[in-house]
């Protein structure tokens, strides 16, 4: 092993050495030191692997040949080989990063970043405090120097403002120092470790003005604008150096110097942390210009990780995991965006569009906003993960609210900020080169960030066991994005079809998840042969609709807490991506996200308090979870807002109708039922016997009811035609919620029979009306009429689904309404049934809408050459119209399975429904589906030849007949007879759907915005206001601790 | 009275100037002036490091005239303390050449030398 101590030496006399160089040596003198650097990585690494695969405890190294006090020791331990292997990787790819920057400055410049490495490296290593406080300062003279590569006048004054500031903190570093020197007779940490001294008040104030120098170091907000300027000013590749080199040596000090002090700071750095995580969060979503966003994202990852430092009694043996998976996020991430940062150079957030132009930048903005983030499979997904479950061990409610409020709130500007880079306009007279060394950076970081979350996939408690077969096909998809649609889309059906097939015996048994599984395997299926006719490669479309059905079906495998939520983030994820294709989609799908991103940690804390007192993470920790209110309340509002209940529904018309046509089949029919089936679960698994779960149901049950009507009635008022279909999956949704929160067993044979049903007849409609769009290029449904003469396949599949939509006889709906209504009277709910019973007779009003609006009436000139929807939109709907017909015919084959299921498990053993052949029988009445089809049947074809017999003298009308056709044509189209169609029911009935809710949720928004805006204005960009931050924080925090 | 001996005379002098020093740096708007009250927190600290180090009766530690290498330990003031003031003293030289090194930038962009010129960065 080479002594560490040649990092130093080779670091240090490279920098001199290039000192010497003139211009004409460039090239040369960047190689060397770029291999010097190399160098310092190699080493560190190599002990690291050494230290990390070994039972060698590590190097004590002196100087000058003599030990403490004579000389300055350092130490290489395997943290401290760990952190400088970061520090120095970084360094080699910044300093390639940086290239062209030097080259403008001259190779002086790059001097100062060796001496910023090296100074790096030693500040991990050593263990002599006044040489910490040495090389702190060749530190940040290297950084000062540094922050003016990128000459302007911003960046002189952030320098300089920098400069002061760090004078007075080290001034205070000093003083402590040298006091702590008075009362312990060493600069040793060791020595003082191993001395025993008494802890007198003087040492405490000499050891509380060090620590409190170096968490200054780390910008704990409010006293941290000096380093926002700096990351705003300075040039991209150096305030990648600070965020994530110099962060993480003073996170390490501070770690390195905490045993000092006799006094429990630990308390204190949590509250710190957490201060700064959310505020500094907060005051970013604010925030336009992209690097000092990234700036408070900066600080706020810092107080985290501060945060969790402060926590570590609480965390155990679990805080190496965790403190290094949230570290190696940040670390990763935040130099990978800074670098994006300075390739695109747009300051504005709205202007990184043009990442759009560059695939592989946009991916990487991606990867490295979602690893911010902790979105699954990145590490810090797992480090929270534990972290919360620790802390909901300790009881530390309030922390864990705290933690997933920052993480909430910087999920807010991070996906706007992706919003814009996927579909804010883009300029594109201003050109752009993405510049090759640049680009190596963030790609080999992005490289490493898949490593690691593939290694923080082995060494969780939890992850081996975890089914990484659709990540890598997720992958695989990534790489395979150069290939034309059609044959991504057979490769992906292919491979839904082998991966159902291959799952199916796994599940064959447990009829609840053959339901769902079924729903979201054969959906998925059919609903990607709709894709066959987009054209072109479809770039960016196929890994993350695998990813949304790979969490789906996820969802379904989980046997466990871990699983479910993991499967439930990716297929969030990849949903709002899809989503977010749409043309008109950012807002929507940044609605979308956030709501569920909110129901997810709700669900996360749910699980987090089940967890409670258990040593497993097994799903029927569910069932004994000590705080049974709260855990099962959570859980089900997260559940909720994947199912849209109202109040939590404002997302989903946006996102479903925005989204496109095949899109929008794919989130409303099937990825709504994950929602369900969350609920299913977790009313399986609670009991619904205690008092507290009754209380819960009963609301469930109103709120259900509510969202039926208010989701029908405000379907009724769009004039958009996918709007209309996207409200009618909120009262549709609201008719499953009812059913399942009566927890009787024909209760729940009618909830899951119906998502079967809106399974079929909703995919079937948007898959219909999404054909339609694709035609006349327009949502909105005044604008057709008369289609049916150039789209009867399309009309048929509509009037197939309304009718299954609207309960009529004699199809599956049917079925659903007459389960309904036995459930509701056996059940006793009169009173919220009689709201459902209203709400299906709205239903009517705007089937009836939907058809007549965009088929019937009159045809509109520019739609007379229209052509019938692309074949491979009707392929799946005719096998939708089999699917329904089969199961109006044959309920049986659905209501049997589900009915024994329900009856095997411990809630309802008796079968309310009593089988003879296909006719099902209750105490209220009988229905078969098979004689109700013939009857009806047997109806139409009486009252069709009725009519036809009678209607022979009949004339046919042609369009311009205007005597007889019921309305002018060539009116302006809000006259026409479907605009503002039921604008009666609306005098009547309006006022209940006024978007209250949006209203609540609009003020919310402003309400936070307006507080962020406000608070920002401490950093009034004066250099001794900050100064003045920073003592009043240092009394302060003095004041609380002594 | 021991209060008044050297080094508690020294000490006090040093927190004094500290005061003054930090003082300056928030009130005076004159970057020149920043960078004069920065050099004044640093001598404070010089002082107090001084002060802490001072042994009574004891000369300065350097083995030569009259200071033998056998009974240094009982002649000389504690050697530590000095070494870091020289550190200190250089780090402090440094960073007041980039500090005045700044301000001359800050000079050529903006003509001018008032801390609230440079206002443009913030929230």
């Amino acid at each position: 092993m080479v002594n560490p101590i040649y990092i130093i030496a080779v670091l240090l006399g490279t920098a001199f050495l290039l000192g010497l160089f003139r211009k004409k040596g460039f090239e040369f003198g960047m190689a060397l030191g770029m291999l010097a650097i190399a160098f310092a990585a190699v080493i560190s690494v190599h002990w690291f692997i050494h230290l990390y695969s070994g039972t060698e405890g590590g190097l004590n190294i002196y100087t000058a040949g003599s030990k403490p006090p004579f000389s300055i020791n350092l130490f290489m331990g395997v943290e401290e080989s760990f952190f400088m292997s970061a520090i120095n990787i970084l360094g080699l790819l910044g300093f390639i990063y940086l290239f062209r920057a030097f080259r403008e400055q001259g190779l002086k410049s790059s001097v100062l970043f060796l001496v910023l490495i090296m100074g790096m490296n030693v500040l991990i290593m050593s263990r002599d405090i006044f040489n910490l406080f040495v090389f702190l300062e060749i530190v940040s003279i290297a950084l000062a120097g540094l922050i003016y590569l990128k000459r302007g006048k911003e960046s002189a004054a952030a320098g300089f403002k920098y400069l002061i500031a760090i004078g007075v903190i080290s001034a205070m570093l000093l003083i402590g120092i040298s006091f702590f020197y008075l009362f312990a007779g060493t600069l040793n940490i060791d020595d003082y470790l191993q001395s025993n001294t008494l802890p007198v008040k003087g040492i405490s104030v000499a050891i509380f003005l060090m620590l409190i120098a170096i968490l200054l170091e780390l910008k704990p907000f409010p006293a941290n604008g000096w380093a926002l300027d700096v990351y705003e000013a300075a040039h991209p590749g150096i305030s990648a150096m600070i965020s994530s080199g110099t962060a993480t040596a003073s996170i390490f000090l501070l770690y390195k110097l905490l045993p000092l002090s006799s006094l429990d700071w630990l308390p204190y750095l949590t509250v710190i942390g957490a201060v700064t995580f959310v505020g500094s969060n907060l005051l970013g979503i604010v925030q336009k210009n992209s690097n000092r966003l990234l700036g408070y994202s900066s600080i706020g990852q810092i107080g985290l990780m501060i945060a969790i430092i402060g926590l570590a009694p609480r965390l155990g043996d679990h805080f190496n995991f965790i403190f290094v998976s949230i570290f190696i996020s940040h670390f990763l991430a935040k130099a990978g965006l800074f670098w994006i940062s300075g390739i695109i150079m747009r300051s504005n957030i709205r202007e990184w569009s043009v990442l759009r132009r560059n695939r592989l930048s946009l991916f990487m903005f991606g990867l490295f906003i979602l690893m911010l983030i902790g979105f699954p499979p990145f590490p810090s997904f797992y480090g929270k993960w534990q972290l919360v479950m620790d802390l909901a061990q300790h009881k530390s409610f309030v922390w864990i609210a705290v933690i997933l409020a920052g993480s909430f709130i910087e999920g807010i500007y991070l996906f706007r900020w992706f919003g814009y880079a996927m579909k804010e306009q883009d300029d594109e007279e201003k050109k752009i080169i993405f510049q090759w060394e640049k680009l190596i950076p963030p790609i080999v970081f992005s490289v490493l960030a898949l490593g690691a979350s593939y290694y923080t996939n082995n060494l969780s408690l939890l992850g081996p066991t975890l089914n990484l077969i659709p990540i890598y096909f997720i992958l695989a998809l990534f790489v395979l994005d150069f290939l034309p649609a059609f044959v991504k889309n057979s490769l992906v059906i292919a491979g839904m079809i082998i991966y159902s097939v291959l799952l199916y015996p796994s599940i064959a048994d447990d009829t609840l998840r053959l339901i769902f599984g079924g729903i979201f395997m054969v959906g998925g299926v059919l609903t990607l042969f709709a894709g066959y006719s987009e054209k072109g490669k479809r770039e960016g479309f196929f890994p993350f609709a695998v990813m949304m059905y790979a969490g789906l079906i996820g969802l379904i495998q989980a046997e466990n807490l871990f699983q479910f939520f993991f499967s439930w983030e990716i297929m969030t994820l990849g949903s709002y991506i899809l989503i977010i294709r749409g043309k008109k989609s950012m807002k929507h799908a940044l609605n979308y996200m956030l709501f569920s991103l909110g129901g997810a940690y709700l669900i996360f804390i749910g699980f987090a308090l089940s967890h409670i007192g258990q040593v497993t993470f097994d799903l029927q920790t569910l069932s004994s979870t000590i705080l049974p209110g709260w855990t099962y309340t959570l859980i089900a509002i997260g559940f909720l807002t994947k199912t849209a209940a109202i109040g939590l529904h404002i997302w989903l018309p946006g996102a479903h109708a925005e989204a496109e046509s095949d899109v929008s089949p794919m989130v409303s029919g099937i990825l709504l039922k994950a929602g369900v089936f969350g609920l299913v679960l977790l009313f399986l698994l609670m009991g619904a016997e205690q008092a507290e779960q009754k209380n819960l149901l009963y609301i469930l049950g109103w709120l259900g009811a509510i969202t039926a009507l208010g989701g029908n009635l405000m379907a009724v008022f769009q004039e958009d035609a996918k709007r209309l279909l996207a409200y009618s999956s909120v009262g549709n949704l609201g008719y499953i919620l009812f059913a399942l929160a009566f927890v009787t067993h024909v209760g729940w044979m009618t909830a899951l029979t119906y998502s079967v049903n809106h399974f079929l007849f909703k995919t079937l409609l948007f898959l219909a009306i999404g054909g339609v769009v694709m035609r006349v290029k327009t949502h909105n449904m005044y604008e057709m009429g008369g289609l049916i003469k150039q789209m009867p396949l399309s009309f048929i599949a509509v009037l197939i689904g309304i009718i299954t939509l609207a309960g009529i006889p004699p199809l599956a709906g049917y079925g659903g309404k007459w389960l309904f209504y036995n459930a509701v009277l056996s059940k006793g709910w009169y009173f919220q049934g009689m709201f459902i019973f209203f709400a299906g007779t709205i239903a009517f009003l705007y089937c009836f809408k939907l058809i007549y609006s965009v088929f019937l009436g009159q045809p509109k000139d520019k739609f007379r050459q229209v052509k019938e929807a692309p074949v491979w939109y009707l392929i799946p709907q005719i096998i939708l119209i089999i699917g329904i017909m089969v199961f109006s015919a044959r309920p049986d084959l659905l209501l049997k399975p589900v009915g024994t299921m329900l009856s095997q498990s411990n809630y309802f053993p008796t079968d309310p429904l009593n089988w003879e052949n296909v006719t099902a029988s209750t105490d209220l009445g009988y229905w078969s589906g098979y004689k109700i089809m013939l009857v009806i049947g047997v109806m139409f074809i009486i009252l069709l030849s009725w009519l036809l017999l009678m209607s022979r003298k009949a004339q046919k009308i042609k369009q311009f007949n205007i005597v007889y056709a019921g309305e002018r044509p060539f009116k302006p189209e809000t006259t026409h007879f479907s605009h503002n169609m039921f604008s009666h029911f609306y005098k009547a009935l309006g006022f209940l759907s006024i978007p209250v809710v949006s209203a609540f949720w609009n003020g919310l928004n402003s309400v936070t915005h307006s507080m962020a805006e406000n608070t920002r204005k401490i950093y009034s960009g004066n250099g001794q206001t900050y100064i003045v931050h920073i003592m009043l924080y240092i009394i302060i925090i003095y004041m609380l601790m002594f | 009275m021991k209060i008044f001996e050297l080094e508690n005379i020294s000490m006090a002098a040093g927190f004094l100037l500290l005061m003054v020093g930090i003082w300056g740096i928030i009130s005076q708007r004159n970057i020149i002036k920043m960078i004069i009250s920065f050099s004044i927190v640093d001598t404070s600290i010089h002082l107090l490091l001084v002060s802490i180090g001072y042994i009574r009766n004891r000369t300065a530690p350097i083995i030569g005239e009259g200071v033998t290498k056998t009974d240094a330990a009982t002649q000389i003031t504690d050697p530590v303390p000095q070494a870091l003031v020289l550190t200190a003293i250089v780090i402090g030289v440094g960073i007041t050449a980039l500090l005045l090194t700044y301000s001359l930038k800050l000079y050529r962009h903006n003509r001018s030398l008032e801390i609230n010129h440079f206002n443009s960065l913030k929230w």
